[in-house]
């Protein structure tokens, strides 16, 4: 009885596997597409793979710099958030202050502030700046919301830090600083790490900050892919292409910090 | 419980009052002037008559006339605005169900998650922007996967393509989001699932509860505070939903599938409107700033007052 149960559970888990990859598969397998199986009106699961698609638009095409546009915004806002973030997360952590709580939930309203209600002044005050089109202003605006991510979790991950552990530090005769960075940090070490790649996959995968401040030069891959559809003769190959380029990194990333998702995504209320 | 043994020691504490202020001073600042500053001139520009393409119109100031129009005469507006509502709680509806029960069987029948977990995430960890583009060839009207099996069990007719079919627009949105998103409900669920305690259900077990009466009792309440932490974050996701439509129908055809900030965008970026863009944005805003303040009385304070 609990058996047939558990078969039944299994069988309706592998469908819902099938319903989840199958549409990722078949942009991996269109990217390796030829034309005419592309084009093909019965769905094409078997074919002859080819490898022209990845060229074709990251050489000819020149989407190769909106690579490293990605690389270079996801990896900076990283940074600067970290930097900025870890600091402050470490106070909230252990301080007591007045008003430190109202000042906490501030650093939430700004995550999950609408993009679409920031873009305009932000666009406007890169404008008079002169910094509209430049990476630098991709990864101010991914700053200030994977800044307030980091705050939100890495105030967990310093909270399970012993204090006494900050005591004996200080008590080696060691600085504030020397103490923070030489004790503190490495403890929170893997936290951080976890922290720092869900800044990247967030970084990477944004989309309307980085449509509206940057329309050629900075523009990484996810702006770049929609320029690649066009009303009459998208060449889906290559869209796929640019897709599977921009997605694998991250799905990778994703099975690095499996551990630590469920605290990134529900901003440290659930430990996972 | 571990709090009682140890008591809080004063004194030699890495941080003092003067060693705090430096290091979560820069963080404020840069969320001051990156987030907070843009807000108040959104709120500064939505009451001026702003406009790039009407040269006229150059940033006077009009009180809250704008509003008075989005607010009285905008059908467009109510329109969205109510397309934007019905589309939250049909996706985050569909997706809760749908992912606890999904969670409610890993957790009851799988013994080694992590590999089914890990696939499971695939959906949502993709940028938004690649699920669009996806989801667009898929369904494209000549040689899309998708529309070529419907077609085959006749659920979409011959020559019609999904999203140039205006009853078709939305439903198919809403399960694109279903697809994209019911693994992040699956995901915190059961996370709150493997770290509830076992001591309830075996006093159930043995006064004779059986499972519904269990799940009823005892697990509903007692994953309450998770369940409003998913319902919360997802409804305020898809609240600011863009991208994927973005992508997948620009909005189209006509209004069918222009949610609240593709209405937005329009305003701002194709009519260079700014002004009355400026009280559309605040609306969003303001609505979004709404669950955000239910989100931290509901949910979080519990969390943070048991980590102060």
């Amino acid at each position: 009885m609990n058996r047939s149960y558990k078969i039944l559970a299994i069988g309706i888990l592998a469908c819902v596997l099938v319903i989840a990859l199958t549409p990722y598969l078949w942009m991996l397998l269109t990217s390796f597409k030829g034309r005419l199986d592309i084009l093909s009106p019965e769905p094409t699961w078997f074919f002859n793979p080819t490898l022209s698609n990845y060229p074709a638009v990251f050489i000819d095409k020149d989407y190769l710099p909106l690579l490293y546009n990605s690389l270079a915004i996801a990896t900076g806002s990283t940074v600067l958030s970290i930097l900025i973030g870890a600091p402050a997360a470490y106070v909230f952590a252990r301080a007591s202050f007045p008003g430190k709580e109202d000042l906490f939930f501030f650093f939430l309203t700004t995550r999950m502030a609408p993009p679409i209600s920031i873009a305009v002044p932000l666009f406007l005050f890169f404008t008079t700046l002169g910094l509209t089109d430049t990476i630098y202003a991709v990864v101010i605006a991914h700053t200030s919301f994977n800044l307030s991510l980091v705050v939100w979790m890495m105030r967990g991950f310093f909270a399970e830090i012993p204090k006494e552990i900050d005591e004996a530090a200080m008590m080696d005769g060691r600085s504030k600083l020397g103490a923070f960075v030489r004790v503190i940090v490495p403890l929170a070490a893997p936290g951080l790490a976890a922290t720092a790649v869900l800044c990247f996959i967030l970084s990477w995968n944004e989309f309307l900050y980085a449509f509206i401040l940057v329309a050629f030069e900075g523009r990484p891959l996810t702006v770049g892919i929609p320029g690649l559809i066009t009303p009459h003769g998208t060449l889906w190959g290559q869209v796929a292409a640019v897709a599977v380029v921009a997605t694998l990194p991250i799905l990778v990333f994703t099975f690095l910090v499996q551990k630590h998702l469920v605290r990134g995504l529900t901003f440290g209320a659930v430990k996972g | 419980m571990m709090n009682t043994t140890i008591q809080p020691s004063r004194g030699r504490f890495l941080l003092d009052r003067g060693a705090s202020m430096p290091l979560i001073l820069p963080a404020t600042v840069l969320v001051l002037i990156f987030l907070v500053g843009p807000f108040y001139y959104m709120a500064y520009t939505a009451m001026t008559d702003l406009s790039f393409a009407n040269p006229d119109q150059n940033g006077a100031f009009i009180g809250l006339d704008n509003f008075r129009r989005l607010v009285r005469s905008d059908p467009i507006f109510w329109g969205s605005f109510w397309l934007t509502i019905r589309f939250v709680v049909a996706a985050v509806a569909l997706e809760f169900v749908l992912g606890f029960f999904l969670a409610w069987l890993i957790w009851r029948f799988i013994e080694r998650q992590r590999l089914l977990t890990t696939l499971l995430l695939v959906p949502m960890m993709l940028a938004p922007v690649a699920v669009g583009l996806i989801w667009r060839l898929l369904l494209q009207g000549d040689f899309g996967m998708v529309s070529h099996y419907l077609r085959q069990v006749g659920l979409l007719s011959q020559s019609s393509a999904v999203f140039s079919t205006p009853s078709l627009v939305m439903p198919t949105i809403i399960a694109i989001d279903v697809w994209q998103w019911t693994p992040f409900v699956t995901l915190i669920i059961l996370a709150g699932l493997m770290s509830l305690p076992r001591s309830p259900f075996e006093a159930a077990t043995m006064d004779g509860a059986g499972p519904w009466r269990q799940f009823v009792d005892i697990l509903l309440p007692l994953m309450r505070p998770i369940i409003a932490l998913v319902l919360l974050l997802r409804g305020i996701d898809a609240f600011k939903e863009f991208d994927k439509v973005f992508i997948m129908t620009g909005g189209g055809p006509g209004t069918v599938s222009e949610l609240l900030s593709i209405y937005a965008y329009r305003v701002n970026f194709k009519h260079w409107n700014l002004g009355y863009g400026a009280a559309v944005s605040f609306m969003v805003y303001l609505v979004v700033l709404i669950m955000c303040s239910i989100f931290y009385k509901a949910v979080y304070w519990k969390s943070a007052a048991e980590r102060a």
